[in-house]
């Protein structure tokens, strides 16, 4: 019940976050995505069970707010966490080289799907500037974040775990 | 002559003696005596003085100390609430300027009315260029109603909820606005891009267009209301076997440092694609 919560209350933070910080902050034109990074970062930690849902929650809700089409941020988001799952099993030693193959392979896949479904619904987006303004930026942005995020959400799975045994 | 006894004689002359000396210390003639004697008396005080502030200086300063403490602690806690004071009145001072700034243009443009809004956040995928205001249907905003900045033109509303909106900017890359160039008299079509960048498209090979050429809304489409100030002709570029000649516009709006915005709240926005026959 308190991972719930505490799932719950971070994702409004870094959704908040995400909106009113992180979007403006841009490198060229890309921008570091810190709600994929926790979900990443969520789903990587070995007590967490309820990340598919909270990955659900939060794919459906920012596609709500967002102007993508075709609900690609939820799809994109499953994909990072499919990855995550899939990582955790091979180099559990390892959680931190861990976050950054999710996080590289997690935004690769997130821009291509982007790129693919603005691609489908008639937005003209050449390949070669949005890899070069868009992609590696925003990849670049999203590695430097990863170890910090990583580090609160493992913090926070650290401190409420034991609680939730408790009760 | 009993009255000149010796006792008498000494107080008479004793009279006489401090009336002479009164006499020529009034009348100035013993100064440089006096200045003689005092001198020494002078210095040997003023010595006296500051040893004695010196030590009582020193026997005191550690109460003096205590005291000093405390009042620099009231005063730090004074100049930490006048700073907290001062950053409150700077923030107010900018809202102020950006409200002064856009009632300056409601007043510029009395026909439409306006509905304020603060910018809360951005979309979250970088690939577009969107806004999230505080207004949403609860304050009168509604789907297609144009944006401007007291500069000009932000955008269109392009989703409502109750207390918020989404608003696209003009230089989305989805994003077309039907301009008219002020000085040649050119309409032509505005379009976004991936990286914000804007471009005139579709205007005529053999028109004449010059950087610095003001770009405003020509009103076609029913989107935009007309002659709402864009941006400025930046370079021109003229492809070989193309029909028409681009060109990019440096927007009037820094969309980057957007905090608040005005909606077009009487402005109609008229949905042509119906009109539209489809290939």
């Amino acid at each position: 019940m308190i991972s719930h919560l505490v799932c719950a209350l971070s994702l409004v933070v870094f959704y908040s976050l995400q909106t009113a910080v992180f979007s403006q902050a841009t490198l060229i034109s890309g921008t570091a995505d810190v709600v994929l990074l926790f979900l990443a970062a969520w789903s990587l930690q070995e007590q967490v069970k309820n990340s598919w849902l909270w990955t659900v929650i939060a794919g459906v809700l920012i596609s709500l707010a967002s102007a993508m089409p075709l609900f690609a941020p939820l799809i994109a988001y499953i994909g990072v966490v499919s990855i995550s799952k899939l990582i955790q099993k091979k180099v559990w030693r390892s959680p931190i080289i861990a976050m950054f193959i999710v996080t590289l392979l997690g935004t690769l896949i997130q821009q291509g799907l982007y790129i693919l479904i603005l691609q489908i619904s008639g937005t003209d987006i050449p390949l070669g500037i949005s890899l070069d303004h868009v992609t590696l930026p925003s990849l670049l942005l999203n590695l430097i974040f990863a170890l910090p995020v990583y580090a609160v959400v493992s913090e926070l799975v650290g401190r409420i775990y034991p609680l939730e045994e408790e009760t | 002559m009993k009255f000149l006894n010796s006792k008498n004689i000494q107080t008479i002359v004793i009279i006489v003696v401090v009336g002479g000396v009164l006499f020529l210390a009034l009348s100035g003639y013993l100064t440089p005596v006096f200045n003689l004697s005092l001198n020494p008396l002078v210095s040997f005080q003023r010595w006296l003085s500051v040893r004695y502030l010196s030590a009582r200086d020193f026997l005191t300063t550690p109460g003096d100390v205590v005291q000093l403490r405390e009042q620099n602690a009231v005063l730090e806690s004074q100049v930490t609430q006048l700073q907290t004071q001062l950053i409150e009145m700077e923030e107010r001072l900018g809202e102020a300027q950006v409200c002064f700034a856009l009632l300056d243009f409601g007043r510029t443009n009395p026909q439409y009315e306006y509905i304020a809004a603060t910018v809360i956040g951005r979309e979250i995928s970088p690939f577009l260029q969107y806004i999230i205001i505080d207004k949403g249907t609860e304050d009168g905003v509604r789907y297609g109603m144009p944006v401007v900045t007291q500069q000009g033109l932000v955008g269109r509303v392009d989703a409502v909820i109750a207390s918020a909106s989404r608003v696209k900017l003009i230089s989305d890359a989805t994003s077309v606005v039907n301009i008219q160039l002020q000085s040649a008299e050119i309409e032509a079509q505005l379009q976004g891009s991936l990286t914000g960048d804007l471009s005139l498209d579709m205007i005529p090979l053999d028109e004449i267009i010059e950087p610095g050429d003001v770009v405003l809304t020509s009103g076609l489409g029913g989107n935009y209301p007309p002659n709402i100030f864009v941006g400025q002709v930046l370079s021109t570029q003229q492809r070989e076997n193309a029909l028409f000649q681009t060109a990019s516009v440096q927007p009037i709006v820094n969309f980057e440092s957007i905090n608040a915005v005005l909606v077009i709240d009487n402005f109609e926005s008229i949905d042509i694609s119906p009109l539209i026959p489809e290939p």
